[in-house]
């Protein structure tokens, strides 16, 4: 069955390890200013980014699928992002929160970029994975 | 579980730990209210108060103290608006500010906490 990671040259090996490290710290800064924000909805987005770092550096099984768990880190950080433009609060916590979020989406892009290949190599992998799947299930 | 991991693990529990730590009632008795205006506190996520008298007809001084980590404001609202007549600072605490609010006409009106809609309540202005 195909994977949706490819395999990292041990060159790159450092520079990846780096970039997953800035990812989990980033997603863990934002999810800890979450917790304090406080209320159901800030927790609950508080324990996504938590979630999330976890499947980041989490072994075993999902390793294969990692890409899934870096396009929805980026998903979740750019709705949350969007939903503080639409209701939410301008000040100075806030702003630098959204910084760090950018900052995430930047470094996830970058993993995403690095390790996965780009938008069109992930689109290609996906359909081949999604292609096995249907293909095992018959 | 690799090293990693369990490092990542460790960073989540501690700052969850660090909010519960933080987000608790500071305590102490409520500030008095500067002459000639109000005060309200804000603790555990909720104001201590559900009804806030002030004068009408003239500008007022609105003492707001945060008594905790979570950040806060108090703005007012006219009842069933959602266009503020007044946006005070938000800011964490624990810490005051007291807001110059403009003059309201005598009247029922509302606030909250902007960022905690949820933390609202009724404010009075009357001669």
């Amino acid at each position: 069955m195909a994977t949706l990671t490819r395999s990292v040259h041990p060159h790159s090996r450092l520079v990846t390890d780096l970039v997953r490290a800035l990812i989990v710290t980033l997603a863990l800064a934002t999810a800890a200013i979450h917790l304090v924000l406080g209320g159901l909805l800030f927790t609950l987005n508080a324990v996504g980014y938590a979630g999330l770092a976890i499947l980041m550096v989490l072994p075993g099984p999902i390793g294969r699928v990692r890409v899934l768990v870096r396009l929805a880190t980026i998903a979740f950080t750019a709705t949350t992002i969007a939903g503080w433009l639409l209701f939410g609060v301008r000040f100075s916590l806030a702003y630098l929160d959204k910084t760090i979020e950018l900052a995430l989406i930047a470094a996830v892009s970058l993993e995403l970029w690095r390790v996965d290949g780009g938008p069109l190599v992930i689109a290609r992998r996906a359909r081949r994975v999604v292609g096995d799947v249907l293909g095992g299930a018959r | 579980m690799t090293r990693r991991a369990r490092i990542v693990i460790g960073l989540v529990a501690a700052a969850a730990i660090a909010t519960g730590c933080a987000s608790g009632n500071a305590g102490g008795p409520a500030p008095s209210a500067p002459a000639g205006g109000a005060v309200i506190t804000a603790s555990g996520l909720a104001f201590d108060r559900r009804e806030l008298d002030v004068p009408a007809g003239r500008a007022f001084p609105l003492l707001f103290e945060n008594r905790e980590l979570s950040p806060h404001n108090v703005a007012i609202y006219p009842v069933g608006s959602d266009v503020a007549l007044f946006v005070g600072e938000t800011f964490s605490g624990t810490s005051a500010r007291t807001y110059q609010v403009s003059s309201l006409a005598a009247g029922t009106y509302r606030f909250r906490c902007d960022v905690h809609p949820d933390m609202s309540g009724t404010l009075i202005a009357q001669s």
